[in-house]
């Protein structure tokens, strides 16, 4: 075989290359080396036999100890953008699957604030389970979906915030009207929040103006924009987002008031309102203008505290994260306490007595235990609370090796005076006779498939750790074998 | 060496002299000595002598008048053979020329003694008391005899079958006879103090699993537990560790009737549940004692005793090897 430098030369000296161009670029560029001048082509490849592995090689690692060679398949279409976080924060009420109770009867205006409930499990009516939806106040941990229709157990709990509605109420008549706070306290899925829920249902079904925070977390965790409250000493945030959604809810939740009632004062905001409009138009207004919502809320604040209008239900979860330093920064880089922002510090405000409802209310905090920051002056503030109801002569006292936060010590100090007004509401275990009702209620639901006798009850109530109503529902409902 | 071999000498001379009014057995005294240090006399001790009497005096004259019929001629060699045949020593156990007497002794007295009581009625062996033989070797210590461990076991068979006469009529020569071959504590000689339910009604037990610890206090009540002083569902995550801490009660439907509270310390959250287990039925068993078979079959009696088996040398845990390299 000549070389190919010499062809190479060859085909250079050839006057019209591209006469030749077909055999000289074969034979310009072989493509293997060969011992005959006859083309490659004509070699035949041996054909690899099927199903014949070659024998590894020496000294190469042959045991393949990967479970799946093959790619993963395609794991079919990936959910949209949102879809996930859609279905994690998606409120189920009902389940078509289980039966319907047909014992079950619902609260009403009348009924709402009956003792004769106690111990009974009670639907909540349509309306205000949109109301209750509106203010966010089904939480996703909780089983509305396992039941045919929201119903709540009338727990003594219930039954003495059913009271303390009934006291504002009669009040109400007189001059004297009374703000009434309560701290819900209590083990973890002893059903805080639904006893909040309830509190917000006898609210709704009673005709007052309910606001509702529905995550004190959401507030504080610089999830949403905030800007300095201009004229402010020490600087307050708002956050104008955050209240817009607020004034949304409020304006979904208490609509029919709203409506009908018309401004009696002159609002003094951003953006110009006729004399004649109705809170509705109010709260539209810093619904559609975010940078004036903070106005608003004021503003509606004020109507609702002129004479003649309903009493007011503000309510919080989460109340820890309220109690401690937010997520957000100030201008010099501090971090900025959860009472500057404005929302909290409003609530706040309420909570601590420092301000009244004009026309009397309730304002209802709910902590929890299942997602606390760490609050060491709440919590020994509701030790102190809860100490005082059990046993007066031993009150904890402060660990003085803890640094106290002075601002949510002061906002609480009535937890440590004898204030009727102020107090915790202790969540524990239900009773059996509630245990029974609620069980029953599962029984009927076609949840739990075994007889709801008294030995059976007993055994769910102390393994649910004397009646832990969340436990409860857990052992006997969601694991079932 | 020589002065001093020649001072020994005399001081022996000496020595002899003055004590030799007493009279006194004769001592070997050392004559040749290596020992550079002075000669000291052994300690006299007074042996006691196990009691010893001898063989009676052999009476020849009674021989002889016995034998004194035949005649005055021949009585020189026919009596002295009938003398000689006298005088051939017999012991005591016609096993003694055996390897092993003792053994033999012991397997042909209880041979012996079974067939002596083999009419008695028996009971079921399983229904017999228990009984803790001695071993083989502390048998072959005992007897200091190279018993083989085959024959032993023939007469541990013999002494089985004796242990089933029904205990009513059972001999006192059988009883006696067999405490030489059962071991110094038998079982059930440790009888643990019964519980006691104190003043304010509480019943104490105390369990072990892995290495966790609890101790249970049970009063009459309703269904109340406190672990630790937290509720049940605070302490027990899961539903499974909640059952086994008081299955003993749920088992037996008593969960209704009593209130636990408990301490437990140590280990993990299975070994706690499972010590508090065992720490309940104890408690329990105390209040109601009539329940222990069906605790039994609910498995809360038992000491569960595994525990975690150690890591050894050249081991990567307790019995894992390391991955074979070729090179």
């Amino acid at each position: 075989m000549p070389p190919s430098i010499c062809l190479r030369n060859f085909s250079r000296l050839s006057i019209d290359a591209a006469a030749h161009s077909s055999s000289a670029s074969r034979l310009l560029h072989p493509r293997a080396a060969f011992f005959s001048t006859s083309s490659t082509r004509y070699a035949t490849v041996a054909a690899k036999r099927k199903g014949s592995v070659l024998p590894p090689k020496k000294g190469v690692k042959s045991l393949n100890t990967k479970k799946s060679k093959k790619a993963a398949a395609d794991a079919g279409k990936r959910p949209a953008q949102g879809e996930r976080k859609a279905q994690r924060k998606r409120i189920v009420l009902s389940n078509n699957n289980a039966l319907e109770v047909s014992s079950l009867k619902d609260l009403g205006k009348e009924n709402v604030l009956s003792e004769q409930n106690e111990g009974k499990v009670m639907g909540i009516p349509g309306d205000t389970v949109d109301a209750l939806r509106d203010v966010e106040a089904f939480k996703t941990t909780q089983g509305w979906s396992l039941f045919r229709r929201p119903a709540v157990l009338m727990r003594k709990e219930a039954v003495q915030l059913a009271r303390l509605f009934k006291e504002v109420e009669d009040s109400a008549a007189g001059q004297q009207k009374r703000t009434i706070r309560r701290i819900l306290s209590g083990d973890r899925k002893s059903g805080k929040s639904t006893l909040l829920l309830q509190g917000l249902t006898m609210g709704f079904l009673r005709e007052w103006f309910v606001i509702n925070l529905p995550e004190a977390q959401d507030i504080v965790s610089a999830h949403t924009e905030y800007a300095p409250l201009p004229d402010s000493q020490p600087t307050q945030y708002t956050q104008d987002e955050y209240t817009a959604n607020l004034l949304q809810q409020i304006q979904k939740a208490n609509g029919a008031f709203l409506l009908e009632t018309k401004l009696s004062t002159t609002p003094n905001l951003p953006i110009p309102l006729p004399e004649t409009a109705t809170l509705k138009e109010l709260v539209a207004l810093g619904q559609a203008n975010p940078e004036a919502s903070w106005p608003v809320f004021v503003a509606l604040w004020n109507e609702l505290s002129q004479p003649g209008r309903p009493p007011i239900l503000l309510a919080v979860d989460g109340l820890s994260h309220a109690m401690r330093n937010s997520e957000y920064l100030s201008a010099d880089v501090k971090p900025v306490h959860a009472h500057d922002l404005t929302l909290i510090r409003h609530f706040i405000d309420h909570l601590s007595g420092a301000k009244k409802l004009p026309n009397g209310g309730l304002v209802l905090g709910s902590t929890s235990q299942s997602n606390s920051p760490k609050a060491a002056a709440l919590d020994y503030s509701i030790e102190v609370a809860e100490a005082r109801q059990k046993s007066p002569d031993d009150i904890p006292q402060w660990n003085p090796y803890k640094s106290v936060d002075a601002r949510v010590m002061e906002s609480l100090k009535d937890l440590h005076t004898d204030n009727k007004n102020f107090d915790v509401i202790k969540v524990g275990g239900l009773t059996k006779e509630e245990a029974r009702a609620i069980m029953e209620y599962y029984a009927e639901s076609g949840l739990l498939r075994h007889t709801v006798n008294d030995g059976f009850v007993t055994e769910k109530w102390s393994l649910a750790g004397m009646g832990n109503i969340g436990e409860l529902e857990r052992t006997s409902v969601r694991l079932r074998i | 060496m020589a002065s001093r071999e020649l001072s020994r000498s005399v001081r022996r001379a000496f020595t002899f002299l003055g004590t030799r009014t007493r009279p006194q057995c004769e001592r070997i005294s050392q004559s040749r000595c290596i020992s550079t240090t002075a000669a000291r006399h052994a300690e006299v001790t007074e042996d006691v002598q196990e009691p010893f009497s001898a063989a009676p005096p052999i009476e020849f004259k009674d021989e002889d008048g016995g034998s004194g019929k035949d005649g005055k001629g021949g009585k020189g060699g026919k009596g002295g053979k009938n003398i000689l045949r006298t005088l051939r020593v017999v012991p005591a156990s016609p096993s003694y020329f055996s390897a092993k007497p003792t053994f033999t002794d012991d397997f042909l007295s209880l041979s012996a003694l079974l067939r002596k009581v083999a009419t008695l009625p028996t009971i079921p062996n399983a229904e017999a008391p228990k009984v803790a033989w001695k071993t083989i070797d502390q048998y072959r210590i005992m007897t200091n005899e190279p018993v083989k461990t085959q024959r032993y076991h023939k007469m541990l068979h013999i002494l089985r079958r004796l242990n089933c006469i029904h205990p009513s009529l059972m001999p006192a020569e059988v009883l006696q006879t067999m405490l030489r071959y059962k071991k110094a504590n038998q079982p059930g000689d440790v009888k643990p103090k019964p519980g006691v339910i104190d003043e304010l009604g509480r019943s104490k037990g105390v369990g072990r699993r892995k290495t966790s610890s609890a101790v249970a206090w049970l009063v009459e009540g309703e269904g109340e537990a406190l672990i630790n002083g937290k509720s049940l569902s605070q302490f027990f995550g899961r539903l499974h560790h909640r059952e086994s801490a008081v299955w003993a009660l749920k088992a037996t439907q008593r969960l209704d009737k009593y209130n636990v509270f408990a301490l437990v310390q140590g280990g993990g959250l299975t070994g706690q549940a499972e010590a508090l287990t065992l720490a309940v039925a104890k408690a329990l068993l105390v209040h109601e004692p009539a329940l222990k078979p069906a605790l039994r079959r609910a498995g809360c009696v038992t000491r569960d005793p595994r525990k975690v088996e150690r890591k050894k040398p050249g081991h990567v845990k307790a019995r894992k090897m390391p991955t074979w390299v070729k090179r």
